[in-house]
């Protein structure tokens, strides 16, 4: 009953939605069949958007695991002032990711941002930049956010993987005369894969379908330049000339397939079934 | 609601044939051509709807019959740093264009982070910034019945607003990507902008930080008298089963003078009813805008297809003002969409 109110109902909504036609102000008009999907690969911006997309969720999906490795890899280390550490990395995982992104806004401002204050008084750079208006620093400046607010949760999964990890296969190690490198190649990261593969097909879904960060760091930039499908697909609804309900709804559809995919085309890949019964 | 999500809650609504019974907005014309909008002589009173300013009436027509009823109105008005004009030694705001690009010179040279004209070309506004200079120059969005979008004098418009920022750099960076609150007013409040397109709340903010010393007159201008924008918004009556009677009450109660003007008066906006100019007028803080109502222009927001053009104004007017873009293939391209939408 839950599965059907929750998960079935929405679903057959959207799909309907995707075969019909509205009007600009959200006024039904009829079934269109297919003609929205049609309509919606003549896009001029959807190969663009699309590999926004794939930018922004590789970049993210790909920093957020490595840096995890490394702030998880930390943390189980034993010191003094842990508990503060990893009570510190919950922060920006408990903060609104809407009022996240509102505060980068302000990090990132040409006039009165820290970053471009920090960056010139340190000679990094000879005068300040416009992250969030210049083509070629918006998408670094979104996946920046992205991997900042990607972190807690990821370090804490990767951590819990960690801790799971028997002490007596170190020491067979240590036996065996490895070093610590060949120790972390060939004992901890195999034995961590299943908490890798949990963490990035989580982590997948979640930045896939992020919309925020991008809503907010991207505000001020017309067109669809630095779109994800996320935000294009509410800009057709609401904030284009488009104006388009139905045509977004089929791009709805679209998403969560894409989704659906590219999950089982990870799974597939790492062959999941292997690493929960390594 | 919140004015952010409110269009899209408004769809959601009637999307789920749920609309409400009465509604507060920028738009009105889409849902007047979609039949979902009681005329004004369904449900109000005579006397109400003789108050309303001839020009914010007729904002309000589909068809010839009045469907948006005015609620509130805005004027934009052209601001400028008193402090930063006194330290360039400029001593009038400007009248013309040419006099416009010599004041935010002047004023861009004094350095240390001066701004001469705050520019916000990005989606939020981009439409009325538009709007303004490109009337200031004797275009229009439509000439006659038709758009005219891409007319000779609008590419010139745009030409000189891309110059501004690419050829004379007195504008902040990236104009295009600028939106208006966050944007170009954030940075007349901190003192850095000489001139600047603000409005009757942007004068309330500053009086209540007091940190910038500035003025407010009329747009320089390019061709004939100074003209400004006037922003409507509308009030709209949904088509319901048995709800006629009862919206009828709630609109003439809301619109009895005491009751409109407070409201109007309480959000820093100005009249759209004769009752209501008359009672505000006395009101000095509000004098240069009031000055500036009876050359206020609206954007042709009784067009259907204007609530779509906006929308494809929004997300494209600021590539052409960005360096390489191209004005008049930007407007083109609006011309060409705005001509699909309407069908003419």
């Amino acid at each position: 009953m839950l599965i059907g109110a929750v998960v079935l109902f929405p679903a057959v909504e959207l799909v309907r939605a995707s075969l019909s036609r509205y009007s600009i102000t959200g006024l039904y008009q009829g079934a269109v069949g297919g003609r929205n999907y049609a309509r919606l690969l003549q896009q001029d911006a959807l190969g663009p958007v699309a590999l926004n997309t794939l930018t922004w969720v590789g970049a993210v999906v790909g920093l957020t695991l490595v840096i995890s490795l490394a702030l998880a890899q930390f943390l189980d280390l034993e010191f003094p002032g842990r508990r503060l550490v990893r009570w510190a990395l919950i922060v920006p995982w408990a903060a609104s990711l809407i009022m996240t992104s509102k505060l980068f806004v302000w990090i990132y401002d040409y006039y009165f941002g820290l970053l471009n204050r920090a960056l010139v008084a340190l000679h990094v750079v000879r005068g300040p930049i416009d992250w969030l208006g210049d083509d070629r620093t918006v998408m670094g400046a979104m996946i920046g956010v992205g991997v900042f607010v990607s972190l807690p949760f990821t370090t804490y999964v990767l951590l819990a993987g960690l801790q799971s990890i028997p002490g007596e296969v170190y020491e067979a190690a240590r036996v065996d005369g490895a070093s610590g490198w060949r120790t972390y190649w060939a004992v901890t990261l195999p034995l961590l894969r299943p908490a890798l593969v949990v963490a990035a097909v989580l982590n997948l879904i979640y930045v896939f379908n992020s919309f925020p960060i991008v809503w907010t760091l991207n505000d001020r930039n017309p067109g669809f330049g630095h779109d994800t499908l996320i935000t294009y697909m509410y800009k057709i609804a609401f904030k284009s000339a488009l104006r388009d309900v139905g045509l977004a709804a089929a791009l709805g559809v679209v998403n969560v397939l894409l989704t659906l995919a590219a999950v089982l085309v990870y799974l597939n890949t790492v062959r999941w079934r292997e690493s929960f019964e390594a | 609601m919140d004015w952010n999500t409110i269009d899209q809650q408004v769809s959601t609504m009637i999307q789920n044939n749920q609309p409400p019974d009465v509604l507060n907005l920028n738009a009105f014309a889409s849902y007047a051509k979609d039949n979902l909008l009681y005329a004004a002589e369904d449900v109000l009173s005579p006397k109400t709807k003789d108050d309303f300013l001839e020009a914010f009436a007729r904002g309000g027509e589909y068809r010839g019959k009045l469907h948006g009823f005015p609620i509130l109105s805005s004027a934009r008005a052209f601001f400028y740093n008193t402090d930063l004009f006194a330290r360039a030694r400029i001593t009038a705001p400007p009248k013309t264009w040419d006099d416009f690009v010599r004041d935010a010179q002047k004023i861009t040279k004094l350095g240390g982070g001066a701004i001469g004209y705050a520019l916000p070309l990005g989606p939020e506004e981009a439409q009325a910034e538009w709007s303004i200079w490109m009337w200031n120059n004797g275009g229009d969005w439509k000439s006659g019945d038709r758009w005219a979008i891409n007319s000779d004098k609008n590419v010139q418009t745009l030409g000189f607003l891309a110059d501004l920022a690419n050829k004379h750099k007195v504008t902040q960076v990236n104009p295009g990507k600028t939106n208006r609150t966050d944007g170009a007013f954030q940075l007349f409040k901190d003192g850095k902008v000489g001139m600047v397109i603000g409005f009757s709340p942007l004068a309330k903010q500053l009086d209540a930080e007091g940190k910038v010393k500035y003025a407010v007159g009329a747009m320089p201008a390019n061709a004939g008298a100074a003209v400004t924008l006037g922003v409507e918004d509308y009030l709209m009556a949904f088509k319901k089963k048995g709800n006629q009677e009862a919206v009828k009450k709630f609109l003439d109660l809301y619109y009895q003078p005491e009751n409109i003007t407070r409201w109007i008066t309480a959000e820093g906006f100005l009249p759209v009813t004769k009752s209501g100019l008359t009672q505000m007028s006395s009101d000095a803080k509000l004098k240069p805008y009031l000055d500036l109502l009876p050359n206020a222009r609206l954007a042709p927001t009784t067009d259907p297809a204007w609530d779509k053009v906006k929308l494809d104004v929004q997300q494209s007017l600021g590539l052409a003002v960005q360096p390489g873009g191209n004005p008049k293939a930007v407007l083109d391209k609006l011309q060409q969409n705005a001509t699909a939408e309407s069908g003419r």
